[in-house]
């Protein structure tokens, strides 16, 4: 009987993960998986108006690949993806260590305004852009104030700074939590260890606070890049006359011209993009050993 | 303050994007009779008879499920219509016209949608789509309301040369150059002045490619539809040249509003007189939009039967509805259009009674046709997809 009842209890401890796991596994099958592997088939077959049919082709990679529009766009989503991630981190860390050391009172409340700001739309962080950066913005304006300038600052508004700016924006509060979250293992006696054995701020930040926060950093990294490579909207806000990232031709391809096939095409060649970022990411980590960068508590 | 914000952007992005359809047929000049050229002007006049007997709208129930823009499913006109006869509106906007076949084909027939709007431009796609029903005449009694333009077949637009009827016509409207006359102080009078040095990067215009195209080809004496090869990479030449002129490209029509109301830019090629109105309710009174010596082109709205509608009558109930000259009117208010009612122009405000010609259309109709989109396929004319890809080229080439 105890027998049993010791069975059934190491089937229960087995079992229970895989229960809990479960639905949200069924969710991922039938609402990513199996959507993601039907535009699979698709990017192989062949377009038709709204529509794909037979036969089976490599066409739509080959003329994704191919078309100068593609690779141009390809580039400039390269190009804003990278430089707002970098940014965003490079930000993000020494806000991350101010709310984890230093910030005290403030912690919550800083914790607070950040989680805060996701309730702000994405619309209208972009028309606050516009109202900063603007010919008769905020900036323009003071400085036109204070007789700085004769004549609106044109390079402010409508060109990749203004869009790496606003991305920026608005992807730094994930990131700064994803770091706050990476330094939470590392109590301030850690640093203050490191300290009273002659280690100064700058060992401190590269022996210490930067390998423990390589991995989340990276992650963040490559949050960031993936959502602002693929962002086609804020750059059409703030970007100029050629600021359109590659996103644009996967609407253009599943919307406007009814192409499926190209679209998934493009579709897929981005996800094969963003998986080599994120291999030579993990490589770069597993190089340099900081994969294995773990606290002990 | 962020609803605030919201609200004013759902609302630009709204009621210009009616624009961004503006179309694509060569308006046939010198159509035959129509079926109902000789509705009357008069509410008095009984329902045009036909073999079948007096037409006679059907009885609206139940719910309607809608599927176009927002602000098409007109819901303020057509609040005492829906009271009178208990009927219900689910809603489904879109965010551009093409959303709309998108989503027919999509679902297969099967999304259960009733009624949803074409621009005129669209009939040739949806027909070879096949995803819209003909319409049961007899259920359209309003139909005698229409202007005599959008009673008759020209262009196919919405009646087929064999008679069938496939769209009830309900808003339209022309573009012109919309100036903001705080910092443009005379209206330019051809197309070409906004290339001149003085607009220099004071140029906006909305994302449209179609609509672009179709106003590049109008200007340089092409019909959009039916434009050569070679000469579509002349029409791509001049839009190069304007985007050249432009800061950026707005996404949306009332996004090229709020860039001129900001003083970001002075002056939209693809204007709309409506973007005057959508300037004043920001409190900007200073918007002026005039049709240029080289004309430009108009845009007509259509409801529209989808397949898989399984409220057939409540549809043409809301169709029929929408030519009755108050609620035509009513709508084409709040829409800052134009009405296809005859007798709707006299229940207009004068501020949009004023931005079109009525008592002379044909005229306006001639120097701004209603055009047909490029064709879907072709060898020998520059197709819809080649405008969509030529479009994304100009832009990624145009000098940041």
């Amino acid at each position: 009987m105890a027998g049993g009842q010791g069975g059934r209890s190491q089937l229960m401890k087995r079992a229970g993960p895989l229960a809990l796991a479960a639905p949200a596994t069924l969710g991922l099958l039938v609402f990513f998986i199996a959507p993601l592997a039907a535009f699979a088939v698709y990017s192989f077959l062949t377009g038709a108006l709204y529509d794909v049919k037979a036969p089976l082709t490599f066409e739509n990679y080959t003329e994704a690949a191919g078309s100068d529009l593609n690779r141009q766009l390809g580039r400039n989503s390269l190009v804003v993806g990278a430089l707002s991630a970098l940014i965003a981190v490079v930000f993000a860390l020494p806000i991350a260590y101010w709310l984890r050391y230093a910030a005290g009172r403030w912690r919550a409340l800083v914790l607070f305004l950040i989680v805060a700001s996701f309730l702000a739309s994405y619309l209208v962080r972009i028309y606050a852009w516009r109202s900063i950066l603007g010919g008769n913005g905020l900036i323009n304006r003071g400085l036109t104030e204070l007789g700085l300038i004769d004549q609106p600052l044109d390079f402010l508004l409508y060109n990749r700074f203004a869009v790496i700016i606003a991305l920026v924006h608005i992807y730094l509060p994930y990131v700064v939590l994803v770091l706050y979250a990476g330094l939470a293992p590392l109590q301030p006696s850690y640093l203050e260890t490191a300290q009273d054995l002659g280690a100064g701020w700058v060992q401190r930040w590269r022996r210490v606070i930067l390998p423990l926060v390589a991995a989340p950093a990276a992650s963040a990294l490559l949050f960031v890049f993936v959502l602002s490579a693929a962002d086609y909207v804020t750059p059409q806000f703030l970007g100029g006359t050629n600021g359109a990232l590659l996103g644009v031709q996967v609407q253009v391809s599943f919307v406007g011209t009814g192409d499926y096939a190209a679209g998934a095409a493009i579709s897929f060649a981005m996800l094969a993009g963003f998986l080599v970022c994120y291999a030579l990411i993990a490589l770069g980590l597993r190089l340099t050993r900081l994969d294995r960068v773990r606290f002990a508590a | 303050m962020s609803g605030g914000w919201e609200r004013y952007i759902r609302e630009y992005n709204t009621r210009r994007q009616f624009l961004r359809r503006a179309g694509f047929v060569t308006m046939a000049v010198g159509a035959g009779p129509t079926l109902l050229a000789a509705c009357g002007s008069d509410d008095d006049e009984p329902a045009e008879t036909t073999a079948s007997g007096p037409a006679k709208a059907p009885k609206a129930s139940g719910r309607i499920d809608y599927l176009s823009w927002e602000g098409y499913d007109i819901p303020d006109p057509l609040k005492a219509w829906k009271a009178d006869n208990e009927v219900t509106v689910k809603a489904t906007y879109i965010a551009n016209h093409d959303e709309i076949q998108a989503k027919l084909k999509a679902s297969g027939g099967a999304g259960g949608y009733d009624i949803i709007t074409y621009y005129q431009g669209y009939k040739p796609l949806y027909q070879e789509l096949d995803i819209i029903e003909p319409l049961d005449e007899q259920k359209l009694p309003n139909l005698k309301n229409l202007f005599p333009y959008f009673a008759s077949k020209e262009g196919s637009f919405w009646i087929d040369p064999d008679g069938t009827r496939t769209g009830v016509p309900w808003t339209w409207g022309s573009i012109g150059i919309t100036i903001d006359k705080r910092r443009v102080k005379s209206m330019p009078t051809s197309w070409y002045d906004l290339l001149e040095p003085e607009f220099k990067g004071r140029v906006t215009l909305p994302d449209d490619p179609v609509g672009s195209f179709t106003l590049a080809a109008h200007v340089l004496g092409f019909d959009p539809s039916e434009t050569s090869k070679a000469d579509g990479k002349k029409v791509f030449d001049l839009l190069s040249q304007v985007i050249a002129q432009s800061n950026g490209i707005a996404p949306t029509f009332g996004d090229a509003t709020t860039k001129m109301t900001s003083g970001d830019a002075d002056i939209c090629w693809q204007g709309w007189a409506a973007m005057n109105q959508f300037a004043a309710d920001a409190g900007v009174k200073t918007f002026a939009t005039a049709v240029p010596k080289e004309g430009s082109f108009s845009f007509c709205d259509a409801y529209a039967l989808p397949k898989g509608a399984d409220n057939v009558d409540s549809s043409l109930s809301w169709m029929n509805e929408s030519l009755d000259p108050k609620v035509n009117a009513e709508a084409a208010t709040v829409l800052v259009g134009g009405v296809t009612v005859e007798d709707g122009v006299k229940n207009l405000p004068a501020n949009v009674a004023s931005l079109y010609k009525y008592e002379d259309l044909d005229s306006l109709l001639e120097r701004s046709p209603f055009y047909n989109n490029p064709p879907v396929e072709s060898d020998e004319f520059v197709t819809f997809e080649e405008v969509q890809t030529g479009w994304q080229e100009v832009k990624a080439d145009a000098p940041s």
